[in-house]
């Protein structure tokens, strides 16, 4: 199958569950105990008020034509408006992502560039003291609670020694102009290297606790696939015919070492976007994790129900894109 | 049968950390059960003149751990904490197995429309990431632990679902169940009599993994504060009333109930470990 009939088929089993997703999401949110007219208006209101505001937001109409203008407005990136700030969701989605994005994805790549080294370094140096701390260190990893963890960090850190920031994306004063809403680009793009050390020094241990769960795991995984890739009959050939030992272990054992890492990787993406929630909770980082709770402790639902819909619906669009990574690295999936 | 209790015991005795784990997991639930009738004081009781006394580091005898901004202290807290979060987790795995395991038998034992309708479902539930779908949940049923509970088993119900309906795939096409059949036994008693006996492996292995897993949840949310009432003793929600005062220097309100979360988390991941090994050598052996 070519690559792309692959791509239309995953993509056409996507849209039922996309349908049904969004069916999850807008009844969940409508059985949340309390009135969402009450909210907006306080208690006390005039009756009449009431009903032009529930005929203004289409509360009247019954519950499948309130869904399926919900779903076609949705698509249209239309979510309604915040109660709140009065604001557009999708505007209140958009101006966060940026910083969402640039932790989760510093955090995949600490997770992978560190991961694999690490893996590598102790499938490679099997059973002595590197190998025995760094199998510690991974079990110790994936069971470690990484709210926590970034609170031990900051305390650490931030409050005893004093050498980064405790919370925020950038410290005050400090302005950079918006291209893409990254800060380490946008910096970069501004020729602001001062401001560019100030937003690495405050990503660093955000990214680090998010990304310790999946960089465990990850050390586990290339730790175990090299352990089977460097004790094949092509390994001892290569070193046979005098190949460097670093070019035996990063090309030829690597490579084949890395369809169980790039699966593992593949999976992680789940867990940081669950593990932003906590992080961004926890460095105060203004990402839509922290929307999302704050618009829950507030009763937002209109944020509350576009930001769970948009984030399934990237997880989704994630997911395919991860699948045909792996269609494309390991073609015997696709003909499954 | 006790043969192979016995085989995999002996598998399970030679991984040393595993054996640790399961003693760590022991203390874990003998301190959740004792822990309210040892506890030095009550763990909601506020008292404004004993806030943030630090614990035995600066020689304080009465409040072990300390007590937390609102005077509580945190030993009888965390005491306290223990039997939730272990509630909760065990909870979770009932509520789980029994939904879990019915859909999964359902879906793959009478399969056609009722197997491909269940299917759907579940590929629409595995479409969000985990926490928020449990968070969603949480926000929407309110506030209290048996709620908190339920959100939760959501997120393990439809993998667990998955793989009973795997099993049941092999399993009904075995000639003990045909045999059955034919001697007239009714769907109900093969499927509890014959199909169900032959699918408990596998789940009680994805059981024992998912109890740590299920304590970091209940963590999150209390962390979070959706779900579970802040005020109450649960460990997460312990982290979150301390996180605005680590800045002050009051470090013990959120390294106690933090170690806590990690300990039971490490020690039930180590014996799920352990014992999935155990029972994975047992099945390569027959």
């Amino acid at each position: 199958m070519a690559l792309y009939r692959y791509f239309l088929k995953r993509l056409a089993l996507t849209i039922p569950t996309l349908l049904g997703v969004s069916i999850i999401v807008f009844l969940l949110i409508h059985m949340i105990p309390g009135d969402p007219i009450d909210i907006m208006l306080g208690d006390r209101v005039t009756e009449a008020a009431r009903l032009a505001l529930e005929e203004r937001l289409g509360l009247n109409e019954p519950l499948h034509i309130q869904y399926w203008q919900w779903f076609t407005s949705a698509l249209h990136g239309d979510f309604g408006i915040s109660i709140r700030s009065n604001q557009p969701v999708m505007e209140e989605i958009l101006t966060r992502l940026p910083a969402t994005i640039e932790l989760t994805v510093v955090a995949l790549l600490i997770a992978v560039f560190f991961g694999i080294y690490f893996g590598v370094s102790a499938a490679r140096y099997r059973n002595t003291l590197i190998d025995q701390s760094l199998i510690g260190f991974s079990l110790l990893g994936v069971s470690i609670p990484i709210f926590w963890l970034g609170m031990m960090l900051i305390y650490l850190f931030a409050v005893m020694l004093g050498w980064l920031p405790v919370s925020g994306r950038l410290s005050m004063g400090v302005a950079i102009p918006t291209y893409t809403g990254l800060y380490l680009i946008d910096s970069l793009i501004a020729g602001q290297i001062g401001s560019f050390i100030d937003s690495v020094r405050h990503l660093l241990m955000p990214a680090v606790s998010l990304a310790t769960v999946s960089l465990a795991l990850v050390v586990r995984v290339t730790r175990s696939s090299m352990l089977d890739v460097l004790s094949e009959d092509y390994i001892r050939t290569a070193r046979a015919k005098g190949v460097q030992e670093r070019k035996v272990v990063y090309t030829h054992a690597l490579k084949n070492a890395m369809i169980p890492v790039a699966t593992v990787i593949g999976l992680q993406l789940a867990k940081l976007m669950g593990g932003a929630i906590l992080t961004e909770t926890v460095f105060s980082w203004p990402g839509i994790g922290r929307l999302l709770v704050s618009a829950i402790n507030v009763r937002d639902y209109p944020v509350v129900q576009g930001v769970v819909f948009f984030v399934a619906f990237a997880f989704i669009a994630i997911n395919i894109i991860v699948d045909l990574i792996y269609a494309y690295l390991d073609p015997r999936i696709r003909y499954e | 049968m006790f043969n192979e209790l016995n085989q995999i015991l002996r598998v399970f005795k030679r991984n040393k950390l595993a054996v640790v784990a399961f003693f760590i997991a022991v203390l874990l639930v003998i301190l959740a059960v004792i822990g309210p009738f040892i506890a030095p004081y009550d763990p909601v009781e506020i008292n404004l003149s004993a806030r943030f006394e630090p614990g035995f580091w600066g020689g304080n005898t009465e409040n072990l751990l300390g007590t937390d901004n609102l005077g509580r202290d945190i030993f009888s807290r965390i005491l306290h904490g223990t039997g939730i979060s272990l509630k909760v987790g065990y909870a979770v795995i009932a509520i789980t197995a029994v939904v879990g395991l019915f859909i999964g038998l359902v879906s793959g034992y009478f399969g056609g429309v009722v197997d491909i309708v269940i299917m759907r479902f579940i590929d629409i539930l595995l479409a969000f990431p985990p926490l928020l779908l449990a968070l969603v949940i949480a926000a929407t049923l309110g506030t209290g632990i048996e709620k908190a509970m339920l959100a939760i088993a959501i997120i393990y119900i439809p993998s667990l679902a998955r793989i009973v309906r795997g099993s049941v795939f092999t399993v009904k096409e075995m000639p003990y169940v045909e045999a059955s059949r034919a001697m007239g036994a009714g769907n109900t008693w093969i499927i509890i009599g014959h199909v169900l006996p032959n699918v408990l492996t596998p789940v009680i292995v994805y059981l024992t993994l998912l109890l740590g897993d299920a304590i970091l949840y209940t963590a999150a949310l209390g962390f979070l504060g959706v779900g579970i009432d802040p005020t109450t003793p649960e460990w997460g929600a312990m982290l979150s009333s301390g996180k605005d005062f680590l800045i002050l220097g009051k470090w013990w309100i959120t390294l106690f109930p933090g170690m806590m979360i990690f300990l039971a988390v490490l020690s039930f991941n180590l014996f799920g470990d352990g014992l999935r090994e155990a029972v994975d050598s047992k099945l390569r052996m027959n």
